[in-house]
């Protein structure tokens, strides 16, 4: 059986509005991450492949089910939305074993499986309490549980640390890299911190294109010359700011140090090249794509 | 075990507690009291019951000192749509009504204006205005005219008045020929009672006419509120995204909700056949009669009022069910109580029987009652299969259900 995602040619519109223009991507098996700025269609894209939107054109296949077969793509596929909750009155493992159930998941075979899930994700001591009662780090693992409960051979997770304090973020990007050793896992986000973290292959969107596809080191290969950090006074950062995109700054009294994208060597004394990180290799594959990059600027 | 799981949401639902809060309501303060002490021979046999004669010999002559009277006053009460209308016509439409009257009694309009002077006059209030009303009796009855003739009269009238008056062709016998039960009469009917009733489908019909009313609209609430749930939850997408076909999770929730709310009108239909058993004991009650009939004449309230709550929650939003339930159950209620009892027409949703005897009355619509509850329980189906499609075009992101009122609403306020 095909253990790949295939995403050929695919278009989908809003009414009269195009939220993908031909998107081409295949994913294997392992973290892949999808990132993009707020509105790139990257939640557009997770929800055709969850079933849950139509596409105009293009073929999808989801580990070789075409995506036409909603009802057999759903039972491969778990989905963690960007904005969820659940029943607020329902306990932990009862949310678990509803939605297990909806999967036409057997009771014996849900109550094992509920179990070892809530321990997976560290929730064992809190099966008892309400879904009102978590924490909103507790939600995002117990959502990661939802979408596992059926041992899809895709997880697809879209925004999913959002919110989320630093300790839960790391805890929750390990439990991603954890489950992704057996399954597709679909990482969409528009922080760069977390792909960085967890993912080797990415795509990067914008305005529903794919505006680039390999791993992440060709993306920071990529960028290499084309990233600079100069130490300027503080008084010329507004004026740094309106002319090169900042991708990081580290502010001393008088002077900053600024870390910034540019095609060229940027007409700045004491601007020395410098290795780029996965931030600024995505600023650059923005900027070098023809998007508005605004970084830094205020 | 979805059915289960579905199940038990509702049961922890408040929607929930407050739907069986109002049948028990119900139930105790309209019904209750019926059961207090059994029904026996003697004490039917008191009763000063009428029965509709449809004698044309009594309508007739009643119908036209009825519609004299409101003639003289100018004021006549009507109930188009079942809702209550003092009606005031105009010159030329009380010149036709006089036509009418002189060809019924051949009374001349002087001689029909005269009538006042001869008839008891009293005062009615209707807003601000008081109207001069007249209790008309014995107007002369031309003996040509046919009943055929006076009932396409009274058609006329009743359009002229604008629908649902006294004078409506098929409410005529119901109006006008009440006429007082004779000592067999009575005695057939409490012997119907008794041997054609076996007791309890008599309470039966009496239980299932008061909670009807409720079960007409309250269980629009319980279904409102499971449909939105997920969006309310905040769970849509989790459910919109499991393996579950839309057919069986829509169907397993319809099932549900019929389930659980039957609950509470079991509950009470058992407490009450168990009272029936207890009271007459030496009679030989029937103790499936009572659930026999409760359930023909409820099951299809509970479930036609929950279809229309799923579909149009899910079309539109829980406020629309509620609103569409309430102008169908408000709608039904004024029409069925223009007569209590033995008023079951062929697509009348709630139906009534408000006698514990009247046995006849009912078994005269019974054919209508069979067709009327079959139909509303296809028709619950029908609707339940919509909301299948309906479900299945929204979680493939092929429809977003409309939005009447709020931020992209169709009736959204502009600032």
């Amino acid at each position: 059986m095909d253990n790949n995602i295939v995403i050929k040619n695919v278009d989908k519109f809003y009414g009269n509005k195009q939220a993908l223009y031909n998107i081409d991507l295949t994913i294997g098996k392992g973290m892949f991450g999808l990132l993009g700025r707020n509105g790139a269609g990257k939640t557009t894209l997770m929800k055709m492949l969850a079933a849950l939107h139509q596409k105009k054109k293009g073929e999808i296949t989801v580990c070789g089910i075409p995506i036409e077969k909603a009802g057999q793509i759903r039972a491969v596929t778990g989905y963690l939305p960007q904005d969820f909750s659940m029943y607020p009155s329902m306990r932990t493992d009862e949310a678990l074993e509803y939605l297990g159930t909806l999967s036409g998941m057997k009771r014996d075979e849900l109550r094992k499986r509920t179990t070892s899930l809530l321990a997976r994700v560290n929730l064992t001591e809190h099966r008892h309490k309400k879904i009102k009662q978590l924490s909103g780090g507790m939600k995002r693992r117990l959502g990661i549980a939802q979408a596992l409960i059926h041992d899809p051979k895709v997880l697809i997770v879209d925004e999913p640390t959002a919110g989320l304090d630093p300790e839960e973020r790391i805890r929750f990007r390990n439990l991603l890299c954890e489950v992704a050793e057996d399954r597709i896992v679909i990482l969409s986000t528009h922080i760069v911190g977390d792909i960085e973290a967890t993912c080797e292959q990415i795509a990067i969107m914008d305005e529903g294109r794919i505006l680039w596809r390999g791993t992440v080191s060709e993306l920071v290969k990529n960028a290499e010359g084309h990233v600079y950090t100069v130490n300027v006074e503080k008084k010329f950062m507004p004026q740094i700011k309106k002319e090169y995109i900042v991708t990081g700054m580290l502010a001393q009294t008088e002077y900053a140090t600024v870390r910034i994208v540019s095609d060229q060597e940027p007409d700045l004394p004491n601007a020395v090249l410098t290795e780029p990180d996965l931030e600024a290799a995505y600023m650059y594959c923005l900027h070098s794509s023809g998007c508005d990059v605004k970084g830094g600027e205020e | 075990m979805l059915f289960i799981k579905e199940c038990k949401k509702l049961f922890r639902s408040v929607t929930f507690i407050i739907y069986s809060v109002l049948v028990v309501l119900m139930f105790w303060t309209q019904y209750w009291d019926v059961l207090d002490a059994p029904l026996n021979e003697t004490a039917c046999m008191s009763y000063e019951e009428t029965k509709t004669s449809g004698d044309p010999e009594l309508i007739m002559p009643a119908a036209l000192d009825s519609l004299t009277g409101c003639y003289l006053s100018n004021s006549y009460i009507c109930y188009p749509y079942g809702f209550f209308k003092s009606v005031h016509l105009n010159s030329s439409k009380s010149k036709k009504i006089q036509k009418y009257i002189t060809e019924l009694s051949g009374l001349s309009s002087d001689e029909i204006e005269a009538l006042k002077d001869q008839n008891d006059k009293f005062y009615t209030s209707y807003g601000t205005t008081d109207y001069e009303e007249y209790n008309v009796k014995d107007v002369p009855l031309k003996k040509d005219v046919t009943y055929e003739r006076f009932v396409e009269i009274m058609g006329d009238v009743n359009d002229i008045l604008g629908g649902g008056s006294d004078y409506k062709p098929d409410a005529l016998a119901y109006n006008f020929s009440q006429v007082k039960m004779t000592e067999e009469e009575l005695k057939e009917q409490y012997n119907d009672f008794i041997e054609k009733d076996h007791i309890s489908i008599a309470y039966g019909r009496l239980f299932s006419d008061y909670l009807g009313i409720d079960l007409a609209f309250v269980p629009v609430f319980v279904a409102a509120a499971l449909i939105t749930a997920d969006r309310r939850g905040k769970m849509k997408e989790l459910v919109y995204s499991r393996k579950v076909s839309s057919f069986k999770l829509v169907f397993t929730r319809f099932a549900a909700l019929f389930a659980t709310m039957m609950i509470p009108v079991l509950l009470c239909a058992a407490l009450s056949a168990a009272k029936i058993m207890y009271m007459y004991s030496g009679s030989d009650p029937s103790f499936t009669g009572f659930f026999a009939v409760s359930g023909a004449w409820l099951i299809p309230n509970i479930a036609m009022t929950t279809a229309v709550g799923m579909l149009v929650s899910e079309i539109f939003s829980a406020g629309a069910a509620i609103l569409v339930q309430f102008i169908f159950w408000f709608g039904s209620l004024m029409m069925s109580d223009a007569a209590l009892y033995g008023n079951i027409g062929k697509f009348t949703f709630i139906c009534r029987h408000n006698r514990l005897m009247y046995r006849a009355d009912f078994m005269a619509n019974y054919d209508n009652f069979v067709f009327n509850r079959v139909f509303y329980l296809i028709l619950s189906l029908v609707m339940v299969l919509l909301t299948v499609f309906v479900y299945e075009l929204k979680r493939g992101g092929r429809f977003n259900g409309i939005v009447l009122f709020g931020k992209g609403g169709i009736f959204r306020r502009k600032a």
